[in-house]
């Protein structure tokens, strides 16, 4: 009873989760004299705390939790929907864990107009907590866009070389294919056929998650709409020919705004593909995946022969991104269980281990001056500390048993496999190739002969050991406890899987 | 009909208040007759218009009617905010230029609220009559002579051939009034030859009028030639007339008559959009690239036309015309403070301003974006709801509008990337008058307003 009704409050929980970045963005956009580092870590903790509560009361059967579900627009079947099964769950688990981090992290350096700064940074926070909450088609639509303003303005006012005409092929890439998204929603709701609720205004049409899941498509429309979808994610998470826009951006962007791409950013589309394209056409996915996959698995290899030719770290770690995003894709498309649940624990592991290497390649930016693996060597001998941690995440990275990475390349691998068993040995290859560009990397970095400058390199200090220490904490600890995500996410796997029928 | 009259009244007064050179008190007047008006059509719009039956056979003022009204009395008020400073060097003139203004609001007027193709006719003209002289505002300056004079010959050219269409359509149905003509249609079951011509022929002359391609030459001289004010008057409450009228008379009038003028409509609609998007791409002044801009969002509005009548049409064309509105509004307000203080009309005038200006380069951001349709501002709602209510028909031209969209990014951002991210090489002071303030803000209200709640204006109709 006392259960029941605090659930009943807790529909406002996922409302927290989003204002609780907005208003303090807003008020930092707005205004010139705020503290503006003060209120941006206290506000992304506070949602971390709000998160860690959320878990607590976690329902983990399928269905969705804490909605909450408020008209828009009424007469056209647009409402402001809300609520968070596993998978949502896990990604704002994610988005929440990161943020802070990342707000840390951007305490490092001195980046002038800091108020838009971290204005920016929880405004992106907010826009991706409704992405992963949002359960209506057109809400979420807005959601997916307004991620990419921030982004945009923290990538091109605090970018490197290069970054307007960088940042503005990222952003027109990606605008381009959300409006692809667009149509392709725009022809689902339009055949939705909604049960009229009491009281409010009939309206013809839905966006409702429910109501656009329960349209029977055609195969020609089916083939279109999941066309659609398939661009505006593909070239989000970025699959292989939409993906040119991402190591430049990569590069560009400064360390914050790398780490929200990669970390988060970039999750959206592999959410988008679970949650939205083929819950909404299945019809076309027995005709679309030989092709997704494919095209997943050529990016795999093909990134993975670019970074271990890399020797701008920063560019090497953005191209492995590419290949573990590409297998995280490959195992999600294969739509079983094993690749599902394998996608949705290597999508926390990726945005974690990949916060903690754009990290470390800051770090030595910072202490260097440079990226290039040519000017490092022999630090591991005058900074043992970072030398360990450095490991640890990279480890993690590479996938080695007992680290994080580990448990989800195997599932991941697993249901590619069970789909077609070549894919499945060509996307394999993403565990050698990712041993040998990055411990190649590592060698180069930490060991060999030390130079003018790697010699005195100057061990990390307590606020760094802060950083890479919870991400090797992390790492460790997602590698020997993975049920505890596998366990969050089994219900509503099992319902996705369950609702498409092909 | 209140508002036709307060407006009318409000524009002779302001006139002879001019003649004896009272200033002050045309500054007042003129914001008076405005809210009276703008009061007025919102009270109609609760209460219902007493006056219908009295002009029933011209007018006629519906919720169509007077939710357009309240639109473009809205859009003057803002105007009128910027009017003080914009019109600061015209001493001896002012008196008339805001009774031009207010005379061609009352042809607005009439334009929304027609019921008879006389009554469209005399709209237009009244409409266009002041707009000519205002579009020469500035004597002495050659390219604004040139602007009203290309206007006035383009204008009377269109009206012409408006004309002539009116008259064949009268010779088949031998009416004037809409929905006698409706009915006519509907009778005979098909179109004959003249009829045909003849609605042919109104399309081409309301197409002139609201800048379709190819009948767009006009519009990028005349908007770049006029004084900025009078730009922003075209570009928003002229635009949304021309919109509103072509849809009342094609959604009433025409609605049955066959095929032939929606197909030749669709495709117009896909050169429109298509051809201004990519010549905009090269332009470098900014008053230039609006006028493409405005061309470019005449293509979109043009879907609501192809789809008058339908459910949700009139609503998705008012909540599209208001948007665009106040975007434009927003946009060039900024623009006229940073280039009359730059003496700069390019992208360059907005180097650094970000810097300079933080509340100007945020008002033009949240401009642009709502321009290019982006979410979360309320001109992704605008064309959200104006491509839902086409995608059924015409799911070619949505997916063309929407490539088109994404053209527009590319030079709605040249703004943006001038203001944050290119180094200041002018190190002019921009001055902020109170009245743009205001108007600025207000305008950014209003958007924020219609993202949360765009559902409000889109079901007035």
């Amino acid at each position: 009873m006392l259960l029941h009704r605090l659930q009943v409050k807790f529909e406002y929980m996922s409302l927290l989760l989003l204002f609780i970045p907005l208003l303090p963005s807003l008020a930092l956009l707005l205004t010139r004299h705020l503290p503006a580092r003060g209120i941006a870590l206290a506000a992304t903790l506070a949602n971390l705390a709000v998160t860690c509560f959320a878990l607590l009361s976690f329902n983990a059967d399928g269905s969705f939790n804490y909605e909450l579900n408020l008209p828009w627009v009424a007469g056209a079947g647009i409402s402001f929907r809300l609520g968070l099964d596993g998978i949502s769950m896990l990604l704002v688990l994610l988005t929440n864990l990161l943020a802070p981090m990342i707000v840390y992290t951007s305490f490092q350096r001195n980046l002038g107009q800091e108020n838009q700064y971290y204005g920016l940074v929880l405004l992106m926070t907010a826009a991706l907590n409704g992405v992963f909450m949002a359960l209506d088609g057109l809400l979420f639509y807005v959601f997916y866009e307004l991620a990419l303003i921030p982004i945009y303005f923290i990538c091109a006012i605090w970018g490197g070389e290069n970054r307007i005409k960088v940042t503005l092929k990222f952003f027109i890439y990606t605008f381009i294919g959300s409006l692809f998204m667009l149509v392709a929603l725009l022809a689902v709701y339009l055949k939705t056929a909604p049960e009229l609720a009491e009281g409010l205004p009939a309206a013809t049409h839905s966006f409702a998650w429910e109501d656009m899941v329960a349209v029977q498509l055609d195969a020609g429309a089916a083939w279109w709409v999941m066309l659609g979808f398939f661009l505006a994610f593909a070239v989000k998470m970025p699959v292989f020919p939409f993906h040119t826009w991402q190591p430049d951006t990569y590069v560009t962007a400064p360390t914050g705004g790398t780490m929200l791409l990669s970390g988060i950013m970039l999750k959206m589309g592999v959410y988008g593909v679970i949650r939205w394209m083929v819950p909404l056409a299945p019809e076309a996915l027995h005709v679309w995946s030989p092709v997704f996959l494919g095209l997943a698995v050529f990016g795999i290899v093909y990134a993975s022969i670019i970074a271990v030719k890399q020797s701008d770290l920063k560019r090497l770690i953005a191209y492995s991104s590419i290949a573990h995003v590409g297998l995280i894709a490959a195992g999600v498309l294969a739509w079983n269980k094993s690749g599902m649940q394998g996608g949705m624990i290597q999508m926390l592991n990726h945005g974690i281990n990949v916060v903690g290497l754009f990290f470390v390649v800051d770090l030595l930016e910072r202490r260097l001056g440079s990226r290039s693996l040519l000017d490092m060597g022999g630090i591991a001998k005058s900074a043992p500390k970072f030398a360990t941690l450095f490991m640890i995440i990279l480890l993690g990275s590479v996938a080695v048993p007992l680290t994080n990475g580990f448990v989800g390349e195997f599932l991941l691998l697993n249901g590619v496999w069970n789909y077609n068993f070549w894919l499945g040995a060509a996307a394999g290859l993403t565990i050698i190739f990712g041993a040998v560009y990055m411990l190649r990397a590592y060698g180069l970095v930490m060991f060999g002969a030390a130079n003018g400058q790697t010699e005195n390199f100057i061990d990390i200090d307590a606020r760094e050991w802060a950083v890479l220490g919870t991400i090797a904490g992390l790492v460790l600890l997602l590698g020997f406890f993975p049920q505890f995500i596998l366990k969050l996410t089994d219900g509503s796997v099992n319902r996705i899987l369950g609702a498409v029928q092909f | 009909m209140k508002s036709l009259l307060i407006l009318f009244l409000t524009a002779l007064a302001v006139l002879f208040a001019g003649l004896l050179k009272k200033r002050d008190q045309i500054q007042l007047l003129r914001m008076a007759g405005i809210v009276l008006a703008l009061g007025a059509a919102v009270w109609d719009l609760e209460y219902g218009s007493p006056f219908n039956e009295m002009y029933a056979p011209m007018f006629r003022f519906d919720t169509y009617a007077l939710s357009f009204t309240v639109v473009a009395l809205l859009a003057t008020l803002m105007l009128f905010g910027l009017t003080r400073w914009g019109f600061r060097e015209l001493y001896d003139t002012l008196g008339d230029h805001y009774a031009l203004i207010l005379f061609s609001l009352c042809g607005v007027l009439c334009m929304f609220s027609f019921t008879n193709m006389v009554m469209l006719f005399l709209g237009i003209e009244i409409l266009s009559i002041p707009l000519y002289v205002l579009a020469g505002s500035r004597r002495d300056d050659l390219s604004s002579n040139e602007a009203a004079m290309k206007y006035f010959l383009m204008g009377s050219f269109a009206t012409g051939i408006l004309l002539f269409g009116i008259a064949l359509v009268y010779g088949a149905t031998a009416s004037f009034d809409l929905n006698q003509i409706h009915s006519v249609i509907v009778a005979q079951g098909h179109s004959p030859q003249m009829l045909s011509v003849g609605i042919i022929l109104i399309l081409i002359g309301l197409s002139f009028k609201v800048s379709a391609v190819p009948f767009h030459f006009w519009a990028p001289d005349v908007y770049t030639g006029s004084p900025t004010l009078v730009t922003t008057f075209m570009a928003t409450v002229v635009k949304t007339a021309g919109f509103a009228a072509f849809y009342r008379l094609f959604g009433t009038a025409f609605a049955g008559a066959g095929e032939f003028w929606t197909s030749a409509l669709a495709v117009v609609a896909g050169l429109t959009m298509t051809l201004a998007n990519t010549t905009a791409i090269f332009q470098v002044n900014f008053k230039r690239m609006m006028a493409y801009s405005s061309i470019s969002h005449a293509g979109y509005l043009l879907m609501a036309v192809l789809v008058a009548g339908q459910p949700g049409a009139a609503g998705a064309l008012l909540l599209y015309a208001l948007v665009y509105s106040l975007a434009t509004i927003c946009a060039f307000g900024c623009f006229m403070l940073v280039s009359e203080q730059n003496q700069d009309e390019s992208f360059s005038a907005f180097n650094g301003l970000s810097k300079k200006q933080p509340l100007l380069a945020g008002a033009m951001v949240i401009a642009m974006l709502s321009l290019a349709g982006m979410p979360p501002t309320a001109g992704f709602f605008g064309k959200y709801f104006l491509f839902s209510v086409a995608f059924a028909k015409y799911p070619w031209l949505v997916v063309l509008a929407v490539i088109n969209s994404a053209i527009s990014i590319y030079y709605y951002f040249k703004v943006i990337i001038a203001m944050y991210f290119t180094q200041e090489e002018n190190t002019y002071a921009v001055f902020i008058p109170r009245g743009f303030r205001w108007t600025i803000i207000a305008g950014l209200l209003l958007i924020a307003l219609l993202t949360i709640l765009p559902g409000s204006i889109y079901k007035l109709i």
